[in-house]
């Protein structure tokens, strides 16, 4: 068996809740990516916030991020966070039916909800609820056989309930980003073929019946708008360009740390939050941009490496399904930067603006090295 | 299909497999993408994101600044602010004009008509939407510059008109029209012409447009999104290439700033012309065409309303009397017919006429326009009491076609070419003129009239000028100028005028001259000349009055009951001093309020006749004060010795 010599990673085996050291290279990996990341992500808002305080709000919230970082990284064991799962969901699902009331509204949709000073997106901890919900609920409901549609029904009900919520904000990129989530997480399963054909084709239907019976006319045209954006080239079209220029004109090394003319004179929008990554394109070039890339693969290859040897399936799911959501996020934001996606409110993890969304990140990065601290301790028999 | 952890996960561990390579993939497809965008069309892209944050602001050039014979501004430039329109930054431009409509209380349309005469020009070039704008207007602008994107206010050396400035002769500017662009900028390669431009309509501004009119230069700026300009990158060592404008050449003339001011205010309240030249090389010392126009009105954009008012007055403000003023010249003409018949041997000094009031040729009655008669007259007492009859006579005698022999080689009835706005030849009269214009010969009855200078004869102003100017120079017949030299902006001289004789008069003797001088002397210095009133003190002038009848009039008709079209032309040319004239003065007022040219004529000759040699004691005095020696260094001279 290939899973024998694995038993080497008993070098690393150490007590649960030690600190003092490292468990595995995973940890080390990705304590130093997580480091890095975040590093270049401040010295990058600092070049993209100027004449604003947004860096040193980034700043005074990192302590809570890195905080959660290590509470759920050391602190709080991986089975405790299974065992609340569906509290967490709840939660969320209550949340986002409070935002859609009365939420704060900015940028055309309401995503906010305001409790005292603190404000807060609670579609950006959805995404984690959705990828908690999957492991949890295939560790509760194990079937030798596979799953057929049936079997997985109230799965599809939360993550139903979840993505509506967000939909309805309206808030499409980050509902999809759930959507594809739990999409992630199922491709690790077996499946029923029969089921999967079924689903697959019953998809244009549904969506045709989706989309003239159930949408209203101004999220169409929203809609529209995302996929065609010379519909709109006041705004999306004209985002979309800048940003496009931004990157393009960064060359090959860039015109150098807080030179960037596309930024620093305004003619990129929203850079700090969507559209950051044009502002690195634009001042460190070809070359930076690689780095950044070549970050983001390993993390996807260490996170696809925990969830290969997590010991059960909550762990190795919830691995797939957080490795999904930061590669994913990555993904969407740079195509969307690099005009080769429509326009969607997707934050670049380490590197955006949003408090919510960097403790989305810390809490999943924490997360991985729980599980796979909690894996790598015990061998395999 | 194998799982991995048999006993606890349902992973499937071929899909990591799949997994890592759609990782792989879509990494690779963002990889691919970068590369295309920042490598393959980097440049592309480095291009526009320039050109997003650069600028190119036109700098127009200050037209060449205009001076009188003494190193006088006649005309400069004084910087003037502009709203400018430029496409390409617009963002909604209905919104932008509804905005400037509230801020400057101008009707939108007037904005939308100056973009429609722009269309087709590069959307980066600026379409000026209003001219001049007050120092309120401009702040009001800059204070919403961020609602206005597009809108610049742009600062534009412009002419700066004096009260003095001669319109007629130095010209006018207006804004270029699209039609005209094309056709201008057909020979201004490399440094075409705008829609907006500026461009000489009229006089010297017109003539000399390609001298006058400069180079423009351009300036790089960076701007922020919103189109304000920004400084930081220039702060650190940056710098934008930048290509200075080049001022127009300056025109040196040889008028005389303060002559032509007096010329100006003696001739006050007239409608006609003045001109004032030197006898000896033709130079335009003061020229004065009235009424008048405001070139700063014709600047900034005549409304319909002036326009019409312009264009229908009956005095032609547009017209520039002085060369396109076609007069009967009167009196004025008897010096011509003087020498021909002089010349001819119709009559001597000695020989005498009787004038009864009257003269009768064939069954017409010509009138003197003394009633009463002068009496016996020769010919110094017919000039100095301007005797119709005698002239006449010795006008018949001589027969038209004499007339104009001498007339023609005096230089009238053809043009001096003098360059400056639409110039008429003017008229002398010859039987075969009049047969092949009019298809009929010449009738005996014609010539008493052309002898006086009334009938047919037409002269402009200039013409009149030069002809006394011819008469007191003894023969030389010069081509009058008014530019002198042309020095462009490093101050080499590119241009120089120098005195141009048409020809020179053969047909008279100098002694017939002399004789015409002395008689034309009398006129003025006479008690009983009727050219008295431009009599100066210390010095000599000759001259001839003229009195033009404008319709015939009946016995006791008075003058002040007639109409002002009716009224009669009132001239005066004169030279002085008599012996080497230095100046050569015609006055022409049409349709005189006050009366005939010794009344209402003479006096402005005689006030710009005395104005000239006054200002030239002063500047001899001035420039000898400048010259001696300070009294310091006198004695230190003394000390050495």
């Amino acid at each position: 068996m290939r899973s024998k010599k694995r038993q080497s990673d008993g070098v690393f085996l150490m007590p649960e809740g030690d600190l003092k050291r490292p468990h595995s290279p995973q940890v080390t990996l990705l304590c130093l990516l997580f480091a890095g990341m975040l590093s270049i992500g401040f010295i990058n808002l600092y070049s993209a916030s100027i004449g604003a305080p947004f860096f040193w709000t980034q700043l005074r919230n990192l302590l809570i991020t890195l905080s959660a970082f290590f509470l759920f990284g050391w602190l709080i064991p991986i089975k405790k966070v299974s065992a609340y799962t569906y509290w967490f969901v709840g939660l969320i699902c209550v949340l986002l039916t409070i935002v859609l009331f009365s939420g704060r509204i900015a940028g055309g949709a309401q995503r906010w909800i305001s409790l005292g000073p603190i404000s807060f997106q609670p579609s950006e901890f959805a995404k984690l609820a959705v990828a908690l919900s999957v492991a949890r609920f295939f560790s509760a409901n194990r079937q030798d056989a596979p799953y057929r549609l049936r079997d997985i029904m109230p799965l599809a009900g939360i993550i139903g309930i979840i993505f509506v919520l967000i939909f309805a904000q309206p808030d499409f990129g980050t509902a999809g980003v759930c959507f594809l989530i739990g999409l992630c997480q199922l491709a690790f399963i077996r499946l029923d073929i029969r089921s999967v054909a079924a689903v697959v084709l019953s998809t244009p239907i549904v969506a045709a019946i989706g989309w003239n019976m159930l949408l209203l006319p101004y999220q169409k045209l929203r809609i529209l708008n995302l996929l065609n954006p010379q519909l709109d080239p006041q705004d999306t079209g004209y985002h979309a360009l800048q940003s496009l220029i931004a990157v393009g004109s960064g060359g090959l090394f860039g015109k150098g740390y807080m030179q960037g003319t596309q930024a620093h004179l305004r003619f990129l929008p929203e850079r700090h939050t969507d559209f950051i990554f044009s502002v690195f394109a634009e001042e460190h070039g070809f070359w930076g941009s690689v780095l950044v890339f070549v970050g983001f693969g390993l993390l996807a290859y260490i996170a696809l490496d925990i969830a290969k040897h997590s010991k059960d399936t909550f762990s190795g799911l919830l691995a797939i399904g957080l490795g999904t959501l930061i590669f994913l996020e990555f993904i969407i934001n740079v195509a969307m930067v690099m005009g080769i996606f429509p326009v969607v409110g997707i934050p670049l993890p380490f590197f955006s603006y949003g408090s919510s969304a960097m403790l989305t990140i810390c809490v999943s990065l924490g997360l991985l090295i729980s599980i796979n601290r909690t894996n790598s301790g015990v061998s395999k028999r | 299909m194998t799982r991995i952890h048999k006993q606890d996960s349902l992973l499937v561990e071929s899909r990591f497999l799949w997994a890592s390579l759609s990782v792989l993939v879509l990494l690779s497809g963002l990889f691919f993408r970068l590369w295309y965008v920042q490598i393959y069309q980097g440049e592309y892209y480095q291009g526009i994101s320039e050109r997003n944050r650069v600028r190119k602001i036109e700098i127009p050039a200050p037209r060449g600044i205009i001076y009188d014979r003494n190193g006088d501004v006649i005309l400069g430039n004084s910087p003037f602010y502009d709203l400018v329109y430029i496409p390409q930054y617009v963002q909604d431009r209905d919104t932008t004009f509804k905005v400037l409509s509230r801020l400057l209380h101008v009707p939108t349309n007037r904005f939308e008509t100056r973009l429609e005469m722009a269309q087709g020009q590069p959307k980066f070039l600026p379409i000026t939407l209003k001219r001049n704008l007050s120092q309120h207007e401009v702040s009001m602008i800059e204070a919403n510059k961020i609602f206005l994107p597009g809108i610049e206010v742009r600062v534009a050396p412009r002419r700066d008109y004096g009260p003095d400035v001669p319109p007629h002769l130095v010209g006018y500017l207006r804004e270029i029209d699209p039609k005209g662009l094309q056709k201008l900028n057909k020979d201004a390669s490399g440094n075409p012409y705008l829609i907006g431009d500026l461009v000489g309509k009229q006089g010297i501004e017109a003539r000399w447009e390609k001298h006058l009119r400069g180079k423009r230069g351009y300036r790089l700026i960076q701007v922020d999104a919103f189109g304000r300009q920004t400084q930081g990158f220039e702060e650190r060592g940056w710098q934008f290439p930048s290509v200075p404008a080049i001022p127009g050449s300056d025109l040196e003339l040889t008028l005389d700033k303060e002559l032509q001011k007096i010329a100006r205010e003696a001739f006050n309240g007239k409608n006609g012309a003045v001109v004032v030249l030197n006898p000896q090389n033709g130079e335009i010392l003061a020229a004065v065409s009235e009424p008048g126009f405001d070139p700063r009105a014709m600047q900034n954009g005549l409304s319909a309303e002036e326009w019409r008012r312009l264009t229908e007055h009956p005095f032609k403000p547009f017209l520039d009397k002085t060369t396109g003023g076609e007069f009967p010249p009167g009196s004025v003409y008897k010096a011509v017919v003087a020498l021909a018949a002089l010349e001819e041997r119709v009559v001597d000094e000695n020989k005498t006429y009787f004038c009864p009031g009257h003269f009768t040729l064939g069954n017409r009655l010509f009138y003197c326009h003394e009633r009463h008669g002068h009496g016996t007259v020769n010919l110094i007492k017919a000039m100095l009491k301007s005797c119709d009859v005698y002239f006449y006579q010795v006008g018949v005698e001589l027969g038209v076609d004499r007339i104009a022999k001498y007339a023609k080689a005096l230089g009238l009835g053809q043009m001096l070419n003098f360059g400056l706005n639409m110039e008429r030849p003017g008229l002398v009269p010859t039987s075969a003129w009049k047969m092949l214009v009019h298809r009929f010969p010449w009738a005996a009855g014609d010539t008493p009239n052309v002898s006086i200078g009334q009938g047919y004869n037409l002269i402009t102003p200039i013409q009149m000028a030069n002809l006394y100017a011819t008469i007191a120079n003894g023969g030389k017949v010069w081509r009058p100028y008014v530019v002198n030299r042309v020095t462009n902006h490093v101050g080499e001289i590119i241009y120089e005028h120098q005195p141009e004789l048409i020809h020179e008069v053969t047909e008279i003797k100098p002694q017939t001259f002399d004789m015409i001088r002395q008689s034309l002397m009398a006129v003025v210095m006479d008690p009983q000349g009727t050219g008295k009133n431009a009599i100066v003190p210390g010095v000599t002038v000759a001259g001839k009055t003229g009195s033009v009848q404008v319709v015939s009039l009946k016995k006791n008709r008075n003058q002040g009951d007639v109409s002002m079209n009716w009224k009669e032309h009132a001239m005066f040319a004169a030279f002085s001093p008599v012996e080497h004239a230095e100046i050569a003065v015609a006055v022409v007022s049409q349709n005189d309020p006050i009366g005939g040219g010794g009344r209402s004529a003479a006096p402005v000759a005689g006030k710009i006749i005395a104005a000239y040699w006054k200002l030239k004691e002063a500047r001899a005095l001035a420039r000898q004060q400048a010259e001696a020696p300070a009294p310091g260094a006198e004695e230190r001279e003394a000390a050495k010795l």
